[in-house]
């Protein structure tokens, strides 16, 4: 886990979990930041929480259940965005 | 209960070969462990194994009629065979032997097939009338027993109650069919009479086929499920209890299973009530609380007083046991679920006990799964949007909580076309087809989940669209998981290794008829289900029992195969040079699946379904497709022979 986690360690850090633990079923493909996960196929439902998990432990950040949505996790770019706003929480 | 197999040529000069029918009765010696007798033909062979159940002393098969000279190999039970004998008597009909399968017989020479729907019981049979050269395949209703044919080049038909008998008489390939398969990773098994096998059907749940000088001149349903049933206006306790009192019926002791849910429970309450002595029941038990009901299990049997036994299953002994049940249920699984069954057969069978009555359809008739209740919710949501969210919420508990969140959740369970005639199990589809995923790519593009889906469309009833959604889902249940899979590959076949003869009394034709004479309100009814059951069970069972939540039998999936004790096999089967070897996985795909399984990441359903599809193709290749030569013949002297290209006498050995 990096200490000082900037908006860019975030897309990249997580880009990697999500290769890594969805796109193997498609290792050809490249995963765009702004790509939608849930409507391209890429998570499923259990993958979508999976990914909030992931953020939640790497990132030390207390996930809300009304925080669980697509704006907030629904693209590489909305994660980061997400952490980054969290972070910058009080 | 036993095995059946035969051959049965156009031309009667052209022999039946001894060998081939003793191969045949050896590759399913399992579902008849007693002994078995075959019978030789001109132009024709029939066998059969035989479970002793009834009439221990006669009651032995090929069963040849002594005034028209046709035989009957059958495989079942038909409860009501003394009513029907007596009836029969009355008709000038005489009897030799006590036996059930005699009082068929009889019956066929009587009334031919229409004669079927008097028939209250499970089975498969055939009926050989050699002056017509004519032979009929008959399924009982729900398709509890197994029953498959093969129509060759030259006319000849070979069947039995396994696909292995037909490839064990030396004339049936064993080959893959891409549509079985594909149907199994998209609806959990493959629709009747789809079979995982290239030229391999299988009969369809009452169905009838008729083959005759090398022609298939008839094929039909003679029982269909469906809102229109005789009968729908009659009292579900009665029919039940008497539907439990006609499945004790044996010459031998009968046990029952006990899941510790509602619907074993209650069958084993009526049967403690409705036999004399003591009942022994079964249950499996696991190590992980997750899917443990040992609790439950002891409560009813201790409230019961019954004799009780657990197995319990361990993520080592499902490993282990999982080759050998691939090689019995003859099909790629999704699910690791059978195996346990399988062990509990085993455990029964350890106990000299060849008979259990058993919970099985209670869910799909009394609208019990989770299923019924989204189709519900998805109507609710239109005009309650904050209560169908509420009870959503509740829907799957065994996923955890933290599994039911997020929006991806919420938009796949209510994002169904619900003008869709399979809207009810588009989710099971949905979850059930990520299997899919992991094809080679060549082998994707020659398949198609509407193709998997195209003959269960072709097959609902007029008028299906107009139906109530819930009634829809009912029949979908019953058609395309109950018979295909949970009575097979999680039913008949893991009881059958072992000898074991599950009954079940929810499936009689009348109680069947009773729940679709129901109505919905006394099925479900917001997040209560079953109502008509849990009101019969409250006389019965503890309140705890009674009120039970239903929690979805499962078994483990990913540790059986992934932890210190996995199975050697494992690693072997799911290599790259396996993996090509068979040709339908895509290499690079499984070996992502393998990493998460091995990092402990593959919590979730479909990767679990992945696991197990992916795994248990690779077994169901091994032990059907790339195996060389037929089983070898049964060397024991059967209980009966008969050679009627020698003479037309009846010989039997003692």
């Amino acid at each position: 886990m990096s200490e000082t986690v900037g908006g860019e360690d975030v897309r990249k850090e997580m880009r990697v979990f999500i290769e890594d633990n969805f796109l193997y079923l498609d290792p050809d493909a490249d995963l765009a930041d702004d790509q939608d996960l849930l409507a391209a196929g890429i998570v499923d439902s259990l993958g979508f929480v999976e990914i909030v998990e992931e953020v939640q432990a790497r990132y030390a950040i207390n996930v809300q259940d009304v925080e669980i949505t697509e704006e907030n996790f629904g693209s590489v770019d909305a994660i980061a965005r997400y952490v980054e706003r969290k972070r910058a929480e009080p | 209960m036993c095995g059946i197999a035969g051959i049965v040529r156009p031309d009667p000069g052209d022999p039946v070969d001894e060998q081939a029918l003793l191969r045949m009765a050896r590759s399913i010696r399992h579902r008849g462990p007693d002994g078995f007798g075959l019978l030789i033909d001109p132009g024709a062979g029939l066998v059969s194994t035989r479970l002793s159940i009834v009439d221990l002393e006669h009651g032995w098969q090929p069963l040849v009629d002594d005034r028209s000279g046709s035989v009957l190999v059958y495989n079942g039970e038909v409860y009501n065979h003394p009513e029907l004998r007596a009836w029969m008597r009355t008709r000038g009909v005489e009897f030799r032997t006590r036996s059930d399968t005699e009082v068929v017989h009889a019956l066929l020479e009587l009334e031919g097939p229409e004669g079927l729907g008097r028939l209250n019981g499970q089975f498969a049979l055939a009926w050989w009338q050699p002056r017509a050269r004519r032979l009929t395949l008959v399924r009982d209703r729900f398709g509890v027993r197994p029953l498959h044919w093969s129509w060759r080049d030259d006319g000849a038909l070979v069947f039995g109650s396994e696909a292995k008998a037909l490839f064990a008489s030396g004339e049936v390939s064993a080959a893959i069919d891409m549509a079985g398969i594909d149907q199994a990773f998209t609806l959990w098994a493959p629709q009747s009479p789809q079979t995982a096998f290239a030229g391999v059907e299988q009969l369809e749940p009452g169905g009838l086929l008729v083959w005759e000088r090398g022609e298939i001149v008839e094929r039909r349903r003679w029982w269909r499920a469906g809102p229109e049933q005789p009968g729908a206006d009659a009292e579900l306790e009665p029919t039940l209890r008497d539907s439990v009192a006609m499945r004790l019926r044996a010459d031998v002791p009968v046990g029952a299973y006990l899941s510790g849910g509602l619907d074993s429970s209650l069958i084993s309450a009526l049967a403690q009530v409705e036999k004399e002595g003591e009942l022994r029941t079964f249950s499996v038990a696991f190590d992980d609380p997750a899917y443990d009901e040992r609790a439950e299990q002891e409560l009813v049997a201790s409230a019961l007083g019954t004799s009780h036994h657990v197995v319990v299953a361990g993520a080592a002994e499902i490993g282990d046991a999982f080759p050998e049940v691939i090689r019995h249920a003859e099909v790629p699984l999704v699910r690791t679920a059978p195996v346990p069954l399988y062990l509990l057969a085993r455990e029964v069978n350890e106990h000299d006990l060849k008979v259990v009555v058993t919970g099985e359809g209670a869910d799909e008739l009394f609208w019990g799964y989770d299923l019924f209740k989204e189709v519900a919710i998805r109507d609710m949501h239109r005009d309650d949007p904050d209560r169908a969210m509420e009870l959503l919420d509740r829907l799957y508990p065994h996923l955890g909580a933290s599994s039911r969140r997020g929006p991806g959740w919420t938009r796949f369970l209510l994002e169904i076309d619900d003008d869709d005639p399979l809207a009810s199990h588009l989710t099971r589809v949905r979850s059930t087809e990520s299997v899919r995923a992991f094809y080679r790519d060549e082998v994707r593009a020659e398949l198609s989940v509407d193709a998997a889906l195209e003959p269960v469309r072709d097959e609902l009833p007029s008028g299906f669209a107009g139906w109530d959604p819930l009634e829809r889902a009912a029949w979908l249940e019953v058609t395309t998981l109950l018979e295909p899979y949970l009575l097979a590959a999680q039913g008949d076949r893991v009881a059958m290794a072992h000898g074991v003869e599950g009954r079940y009394p929810f499936l009689d034709h009348r109680v069947y008829a009773c729940s679709v004479g129901l109505g919905g309100e006394e099925k479900l009814n917001d997040d209560e289900d079953k109502i008509a059951l849990r009101r019969l069970a409250d006389e019965l069972l503890p309140p705890s029992i009674v009120g039970r939540r239903k929690q979805p039998y499962r078994a483990p999936e990913v540790t059986p195969f992934f932890s210190a004790s996995s199975p050697a096999w494992v690693e072997e089967m799911l290599s790259t040079s396996s993996l090509e070897s068979v040709g339908l996985w895509d290499h690079r795909r499984v070996e992502g699946l393998l990493r998460r399984c091995r990092e402990g990441r593959a919590t979730g359903v479909r990767e679990g379904m992945a696991l197990i599809g992916i795994l248990s193709t690779q077994l169901w290749h091994e032990a059907f497709i790339a195996t060389s030569g037929p089983d070898p013949a049964e060397t024991a002297a059967p209980a009966v022979r008969i050679d009627r290209t020698v003479d037309q006498t009846l010989s039997e050995v003692p």
